[in-house]
């Protein structure tokens, strides 16, 4: 029998018999999606306490608070009578914002006067404190249009009007479909390299690599039996991952398997090279391994597969267009979401391909260096 | 000018042996000789199966092997016999590619380990101290990863299982995961993984440390069973009575050199020194063996009397009758041959044993 094959073949048996492992290769991507699930899988995915101290006590105080409670699960509101009460809850976090409407509000209201309520945020959390901030704002906007047309029976203009319209290039899309070709990337970056790593670190620590050393089998051809079996483990995980996201969250999602396969594999191949180059960098078994899930937790936040790079400084934005999972999130996503095609791929294509060949070439040199110390 | 501690007796080419009687201080002049040896091997034209000239080793500024030389001869069992940090393993490990070398020339069945690095490492079975089997994997698939690593094809691969069952007695753990293997066990699954591409080498690194005596008597079986299906055995010991039992020859080998080299009865009668008898009495009356047996240059060793002799045997009944005749009751005596410990001791000034348990 080959050598590559005879690795690949030993790889994946004791991958199959280390059943901690085999667990928690299953185990990984479906904690992470049925925790996407909960997260992405329905259509508000956000929800925050708001306190509410109602010193009008009015139809139009309480037609406010009603409102604030139907907005489609993304507030939940909690009365207050006293306000001091509300903002030591305020503080604790457990409601994100108070918001006071005052006595004469309704008052106000309907003989023209501005009617002001006050509204105290949670700004231990900007990203939530904006969110909701924003949300009460846009309610209150809303609110006063609705009233507004009630009242004067007529429609409340604002000085620019933006009307949304159909997207030409594809159907609009939910949180789920735009989440699902993300965490299909994260086997690419997670699987394969903790899988490439732990292969040669393994080894090292049976001390069974020196079986291997001593044996005519050429550094290559351990290599590419290394990768065989990493790729077969990340194939496990994200053939998990597909199935259930398909099933759990039902994404309207182009599964174009001739375009999918190619992505799957040249960004596995990229994650396992990096994991070879750790293996091969770490001076011990246990420290590769650390580094292996080290970088792969640092590197999902540059490449765009939970929540898009323009969320990250420029400079920040830089380092994510020279990780080649970047480009591998990007051309699921343009599979997935925009119908591409294989010429709209060329570009992420080459790049993938172009780091993979890179990567692999440093990998087996470190390797080699690595054996014949 | 003489010195005056150097007994340099002879060197006895058609013997193949050389004659010496050496102190502490002639180490250099021994390594000297051991090359003459290996050079007097190559010369008597010996079929030379692997061939080590001036092997240097560095870790750092250690020199782990320092200037080696030495052949192995097709078919013997070849021991490497010292302490820990004598350079054995190293010394392996370099045969077996897994180690850069810093000088010399090393040559396996005429093919440079440097430039035909693969070629060699197919020619060679390499069986290190521990025992490098996956748990998970049943010895059976272990014989197939190991098969698969050098290119077996499905028939040999049968035929060695079978082999491998028939001479290493494998066919009984075949299909047991090697995590349940008992030592023993895994011992002869790790022997068998090692030779399963039929290598005209086998190099074994400390093969049976750790073993218990019926289990190390098992083993050495085991390797003599190589030996007579045709295999050239290179092996590491510091356990002399396992050098003595089953090498053909035996290098000796101290800091990283070869300090003697020859067959084991060789090393023994020229260096070990001469058989002794061992009397053993009560306290009380050593003092008056010694004095009983003066005329035998008798002296005291441990709490034992000592007279050595070229030939034990022929005054063993005089010694008896001398001490009888005194009123001393030898509570034991015994004839005692030189062992490698003695050869060791000799060329090193301490025990073999001292730094290896």
């Amino acid at each position: 029998m080959n050598s590559i094959i005879g690795i690949a073949v030993k790889d994946i048996k004791t991958f199959f018999r280390e059943k901690g492992t085999m667990f928690w290769t299953i185990a990984f991507p479906i904690m992470i999606l049925l925790l996407f699930t909960a997260i992405f899988g329905r259509d508000i995915p956000f929800n925050a306490n708001i306190g509410v101290v109602d010193n009008d006590h009015s139809p139009i105080s309480a037609s406010i608070i009603t409102g604030l409670n139907s907005t489609k699960g993304i507030f939940t509101v909690k009365n207050f009578t006293d306000k001091t009460e509300a903002l030591k809850e305020l503080n604790t976090s457990s409601v994100r914002a108070v918001i006071t409407i005052p006595k004469n509000f309704t008052l106000n209201l309907t003989v023209g006067i501005p009617a002001h309520v006050m509204m105290a945020i949670d700004e231990t959390s900007p990203d939530v404190a904006n969110l909701v901030g924003n949300g009460i704002k846009t309610f209150l906007t809303e609110y006063y249009k609705e009233y507004y047309h009630t009242v004067y029976n007529a429609t409340y203009l604002e000085p620019v009007v933006v009307n949304e319209e159909q997207a030409v290039v594809h159907e609009k899309i939910g949180y789920k479909e735009s989440i699902v070709p993300g965490m299909l990337t994260y086997p690419l970056l997670f699987s394969s390299m903790v899988a490439a790593t732990g292969a040669i670190v393994f080894e090292r620590e049976k001390g069974t690599l020196k079986k291997i050393r001593a044996s005519p089998a050429r550094p290559i051809n351990v290599l590419l039996g290394k990768t065989l079996a990493a790729l077969f483990q990340t194939a496990i995980s994200i053939l998990i991952m597909g199935v259930l996201a398909a099933v759990l969250l039902g994404p309207k999602l182009n599964w174009n398997l001739s375009l999918l396969v190619p992505i799957f594999f040249l960004g596995s191949i990229n994650g396992i090279a990096l994991g070879l180059i750790i293996s091969c960098i770490g001076r011990a078994p246990q420290e590769a391994s650390n580094a292996a899930t080290t970088i792969a937790i640092v590197l999902q936040f540059f490449t765009g597969m939970y929540f898009p790079i323009e969320y990250l400084p420029t400079y920040l934005q830089q380092i994510g267009r020279f990780i080649p999972m970047t480009y591998a999130a990007q051309a699921l996503r343009d599979i997935m979401i925009r119908n591409a095609t294989f010429g709209d791929l060329l570009m992420p294509i080459a790049t993938l391909t172009g780091t993979a060949i890179i990567l692999y070439v440093i990998g087996v040199m470190l390797y080699r260096r690595w054996v014949e110390k | 000018m003489q010195n005056p501690n150097l007994r340099i007796l002879t060197y006895d080419l058609g013997k193949n042996c050389f004659v010496f009687v050496s102190n502490k201080e002639t180490v250099k002049l021994i390594i000297a000789v051991a090359s003459l040896k290996h050079k007097a091997d190559l010369l008597a034209g010996k079929k030379m199966i692997i061939r080590v000239e001036n092997l240097v080793k560095h870790y750092g500024k250690v020199k782990a092997v320092d200037g080696v030389s030495f052949s192995v001869e097709v078919g013997e069992i070849f021991g490497l016999l010292g302490p820990n940090g004598a350079g054995k393993t190293t010394l392996m490990e370099i045969l077996c590619g897994l180690r850069r070398f810093d000088g010399g020339r090393v040559t396996v069945n005429d093919l440079d380990i440097v430039k035909d690095a693969y070629k060699v490492r197919a020619t060679i079975g390499f069986c290190p101290q521990e025992t490098l089997l996956y748990d998970l994997l049943s010895v059976r698939e272990n014989l197939a990863f190991s098969a698969a690593l050098y290119s077996l094809d499905g028939k040999k691969f049968k035929e060695r299982v079978e082999f491998s069952t028939k001479v290493l007695g494998v066919g009984e753990f075949l299909n047991r995961r090697a995590q349940q293997l008992s030592g023993g066990m895994r011992r002869r699954a790790n022997l068998a993984a090692s030779i399963i591409h039929d290598p005209p080498i086998v190099i074994l690194d400390e093969p049976t440390v750790g073993f218990d005596p019926t289990i190390k008597r098992e083993f050495w079986e085991l390797i003599k069973n190589l030996k007579s299906s045709g295999k050239t055995v290179l092996l590491s010991t510091h356990d002399m009575y396992e050098a003595d039992t089953i090498c053909d020859r035996v290098a000796i080998m101290e800091k990283g050199k070869v300090a003697a080299l020859d067959k084991p009865r060789v090393l023994k009668e020229t260096i070990g020194g001469e058989p002794a008898i061992h009397v053993r009495v009560k306290n009380s009356q050593t003092k008056k063996a010694i004095a009983t047996l003066k005329e035998y240059n008798a002296t005291l060793l441990g709490d034992e009397v000592q007279i050595t002799a070229k030939n034990p045997l022929g005054i063993m009944t005089d010694v008896s009758n001398k001490l009888a005749s005194q009123g001393i009751l030898p509570e034991k005596i015994e004839v005692v041959e030189p062992t490698l410990e003695d050869v060791f001791m000799k060329l090193s000034g301490r025990k073999l044993t001292e730094e290896t348990i």
